[in-house]
Formats: C-alpha cells, sequence, structure tokens
C-alpha cells in the first residue's frame, strides 16, 4: 500500500500520545508507537476497545492537539496546527444550535471568506444531497438524530476536505437510520474519493464501509494488525453483510478484537471500582 | 431548558388563586387597620395607600422621582453589564489574566457594596454620579462572573469544529462563543436588574435630593409608612416592568432553543 499517488494521504510514524493526569504526578499513555501509511483516497476504518485511543489519533491528525512524540505527514507535509484540508465529523453532532440548517452548512463557507452568493448554490447542493431541502429555516432542536447527523456530514463536506476524519459519527443512531447514513456516506465517498479515516467501535460498521481495517490494543493503544477488505464495490452496507467472505473476514478480525475488547472491559470495571 | 411536566397546567386556574391570595390579603389588611387590630400608623392601609399612590400619580410628583432614579438604574445597569461581559470575555480568553485577578475579584465581589454607598456619596458627590457607580458596583460582578462561566463552559467540540471549519478568532466570537454564552448573560441580566435598582435606591436614600430612595427616605423621617410604602410599590412596579421587557429580549434571543415553559 503504498499508493501516493493521489493527495489526501496520511502518515504517522511512531505516534506516541501522552496526558497529565491531574492532580497525579504521572503521564497517561492515550497511543503508543502507532504507524499507519493511509493512500490518498483510501477509506480506512480504526476499531478497538473503547478507551483505545482512537479519538486521540483523529484529534491529532486534525492537529487539535499537538502530538507527544513520533511523526504525523499529510501529503509528507508534517501536521502543525489545524489543517484547512481536513475535514472531522464529531461522535455528538457539533452543528450550531442558534443556526439554522441552512446557515449551518453554509458556516464553513462564511469562515473562508466565501461571499454569500458564491456561497448560495453549493449549501442549496448540500441540503439537497443530505436530504434536507424544505428544511433550509429550521433549528436543530427540530430535527432528528439522523437529520443533525446529516447536517453535520453536510457542513464538513461543503468544503470538499481532501480527508475527512469521523470519530464514531453514527454511534448515537438507531440501526434503520445509521444503514442509511452509511450508503450516503460510501456513495459521496465513491464520487469524490476523498480519503476517509472512521473509528468505530463497531466491527461490521467497519468491514461494510472500509478497504482496509486497523485493530488497535486496548489501552495504551498500539496496532495491533491491519486487514485489507477485498469486498467488491460499490457496497450496500444492508446486503455485503449476505456476502460470502463477510463472515469470514468478521470471524478473523474479531479473533484479534475480542482479546482487547475482554482487556478493556476488565480494566473499565477495575476503574469502577477503586 | 425545563420540559412541560406530565400534567398540564391550567393557567386559567393558577391566574385565579394569584388574584384571590392578593385580594384576601388586602382585604385582611384592610379590614385588621379598620377594626383597630393592628394600628395604621405603622403598616398604613391599603385604601389609604392607594390614595396615595394616585395622588403621586396625579399630580406628576412620582415621575419626576421615578424618572430620576430609572435613569441612575439604566445607565448605571447598561454599563454595568457592558463592561462584566468585556473583562468576562478578557479573562475567558487569557487564562493566565484570569488566575492572575481571580483573588481580587473573589475578594472585591465579596464585599457589601452597599456598605460603601457613604464613599462613593464622599467621592463622586451627591448627584447622579454616585448612584451609578453605585449600580455599576453591584451589576458587574453578576454578568462578569456568567460571562466567565458561560463562555467556560461552551461545547468544546463545537469549539474544534469551528477551528476545523476555518474560523478566525473574531468568527469564534460572533458565531460560538457569544451566542453560546448569551443564555448566561440573560439569566444574570435579569438577576442584576434587581440589584440596579437596589444599588441606585440606597445610594438616593443615604445622600440625594431627588429620585425614589430619596422619596422614602424622607417619608421615613417624617414617620410617614404610607410614604414609605407607597415608594416600595411603585419600586416594584418597576422592576416587574423592567423584568417583563428583559424576559422578551431573552426569548428573542433564544429562538433556537426548544419553547420552555
Amino acid at each position: 500500500m503504498s499508493g501516493h499517488g493521489r493527495t489526501g494521504s496520511i502518515v504517522l510514524e511512531r505516534v506516541t500520545q501522552q496526558f497529565p493526569v491531574p492532580r497525579e504526578d504521572r503521564e497517561f499513555t492515550a497511543v503508543q508507537d502507532v504507524s499507519v501509511d493511509v493512500s490518498g483516497g483510501e477509506f480506512v476504518s480504526i476499531v478497538g476497545p473503547s478507551g483505545c485511543g482512537k479519538s486521540t489519533l483523529l484529534s491529532l491528525i486534525a492537529g487539535l492537539v499537538p502530538v507527544t512524540s513520533g511523526r504525523i505527514a499529510i501529503d509528507g507535509e508534517a501536521v502543525a496546527g489545524v489543517n484547512p484540508r481536513l475535514g472531522f465529523v464529531f461522535q455528538r453532532d457539533a452543528i450550531f444550535p442558534w443556526k439554522t440548517v441552512a446557515q449551518n452548512v453554509g458556516l464553513p463557507l462564511l469562515f473562508r471568506g466565501v461571499d454569500a452568493g458564491a456561497a448560495r448554490p453549493r449549501v442549496a447542493e448540500w441540503i439537497a444531497r443530505i436530504g434536507l431541502t424544505g428544511f433550509e429555516q429550521y433549528h436543530p432542536y427540530q430535527l432528528s438524530g439522523g437529520m443533525r447527523k446529516r447536517v453535520a456530514l453536510a457542513m464538513t463536506m461543503v468544503c470538499e476536505p481532501e480527508i475527512v476524519l469521523m470519530d464514531e459519527p453514527f454511534g448515537a443512531l438507531d440501526v434503520q437510520t445509521r444503514n442509511l447514513m452509511e450508503n450516503d456516506l460510501l456513495e459521496i465517498w465513491a464520487q469524490r474519493r476523498r480519503t476517509v479515516l472512521f473509528v468505530t467501535h463497531d466491527l461490521e460498521e467497519a468491514i461494510a464501509l472500509s478497504d482496509r481495517i486497523v485493530v488497535m490494543t486496548a489501552s495504551p493503544g498500539r496496532v495491533k494488525a491491519v486487514y485489507p477488505i477485498d469486498l467488491p464495490r460499490p457496497r450496500s452496507v444492508t446486503e455485503i453483510r449476505f456476502h460470502p467472505d463477510f463472515g469470514r473476514l468478521y470471524e478473523t478480525i474479531w479473533k484479534d478484537l475480542k482479546d482487547e475488547v475482554r482487556v478493556g472491559y476488565e480494566r473499565s470495571q477495575k476503574g469502577l471500582m477503586g | 431548558m425545563a420540559t412541560s411536566g406530565a400534567k398540564k397546567v391550567s393557567w386559567a386556574e393558577i391566574r385565579f388563586w394569584r388574584i384571590l391570595l392578593l385580594v384576601s390579603f388586602l382585604a385582611l389588611w384592610e379590614v385588621a387597620t379598620r377594626w383597630g387590630w393592628v394600628d395604621k400608623f405603622f403598616v398604613s392601609q391599603p385604601t389609604v395607600l392607594a390614595g396615595q399612590l394616585w395622588e403621586w400619580i396625579r399630580s406628576g410628583f412620582i415621575f419626576r422621582h421615578l424618572l430620576v432614579t430609572m435613569k441612575e438604574t439604566i445607565i448605571g445597569f447598561l454599563l454595568g453589564t457592558l463592561l462584566g461581559v468585556a473583562i468576562g470575555f478578557l479573562f475567558a480568553h487569557g487564562q493566565k489574566l484570569a488566575h492572575i485577578f481571580d483573588p481580587l475579584m473573589v475578594a472585591l465581589n465579596a464585599m457589601p457594596r452597599v456598605v460603601l454607598a457613604p464613599l462613593f456619596i464622599l467621592w463622586f458627590g451627591l448627584g447622579l454620579l454616585s448612584k451609578v457607580v453605585m449600580v455599576i458596583s453591584l451589576v458587574f460582578f453578576v454578568v462578569f462572573f456568567s460571562t466567565f462561566t458561560g463562555l467556560r463552559e461552551v461545547d468544546r467540540d463545537l469549539v474544534n469544529n469551528a477551528r476545523i471549519l476555518g474560523a478566525t478568532p473574531r468568527h469564534m466570537i460572533r458565531h460560538v462563543l457569544l451566542p453560546s454564552a448569551l443564555t448566561w448573560i440573560f439569566a444574570s441580566l435579569r438577576t442584576s436588574v434587581g440589584f440596579a435598582l437596589i444599588g441606585a435606591v440606597v445610594g438616593e436614600y443615604l445622600g440625594s435630593h431627588e429620585g425614589m430612595g430619596y422619596v422614602i427616605s424622607y417619608a421615613e423621617s417624617m414617620f410617614n409608612a404610607t410614604g414609605v410604602l407607597a415608594g416600595l410599590i411603585v419600586l416594584m412596579a418597576a422592576v416587574i416592568a423592567i423584568d417583563v421587557a428583559l424576559k422578551r429580549l431573552d426569548t428573542r434571543f433564544s429562538y433556537w432553543k426548544p419553547t420552555r415553559w
């Protein structure tokens, strides 16, 4: 996997991230020695037990938090601060409650100095894409969870980022809405071919969506294994589960993931008790 | 905010009980003073009070004094709020500044400003300025602390999202921080309006030749319970009027929130 031809490649070299533990004189190691290569246009998922530092990795790549040691480069350029070529879809929908759907989707364009006339058709196009035409003047509290997520997605995509980082974006949705959103995402991805780095704890979701899956260990998060997913595309997340290879892939990867999930769970229990 | 309760409250019924409560209180008061259970020299009498209020309104006497008090209250309130919001933003932005000034702010806030009123009058004279300063000293801290808290409570994900979406610091204030803090600021405004009026009245009470505080203090020096109570009623009405106005303004700025009760 060294197809660095198109833009949007991400390289992580021995990335370690530590945070000071409040009121204690020690550091907590969130991720350790993580090396991952993502080529431009690739769809890669990171799976691992909760608390394994998956989300931390995304914050590091997005430049929200400076890395403790190691190197992160986007198209060969080291990450230094927030990168406008990136898009980030948060776990909770980080849309602005005091703005309407149209204002939310248009906000990134306003931030980037696109004038209102040029922004309007782009906003309308994305609102249509996410199927919210007619809801332009609604405020987020008037929308369902799935609709809010769509707004968040449109907000990220409207400035055409070359790389999209997604942090368990569909975790809070019900299964049906979730499958619809996953299919939408695949469709958008197939059309635009941006690099997607997708964090999830749901292995089925990861297999259905990705080109490759990175399995992480329980905290401190290390890379345990990387699996290519050679299922045919275009895929429908609801139907790909019946593909004969799906079960085989699931079984292989789950064998790796299962131990980590158990370790992670036991640790969280201990944390609760002590 | 709060969701509507399981049982729907009947506003007509609630209004009925409120009015009944008020009317029976006034009736009891009237009867008690008429039949000599209580001396009306000390507690006045509703009908006498009403007569006094009507007399004040008819002669226009009260409006001159109310206007003075309102002027002090509103000027002090606006300046105090502006100052509170500005310094709140400054401190929320500069962590170091906040840490340096934290003990000073807490100490100043703990100081009973009402006791300082005579000093303010000494420094700023018997006129408008001393009362405005008094009001500012009361309003500022309420608004400052809420703005500061409001800004620290801003959703981190929203701030991070705005950063990634390319917000400049000005965008951040205009589109993220200010709207988010407005809820807190408005909540504090409704508290501080009461304080503002107290500040102005106490200032007038201690040294002035006009304003509602002066009217009350003069009535008091004449052992005129009716004058004192009538003055208080006028002040109460003023606070309610301002509160209603602020509530309207709050609703106007929280259009994006689910309707509250």
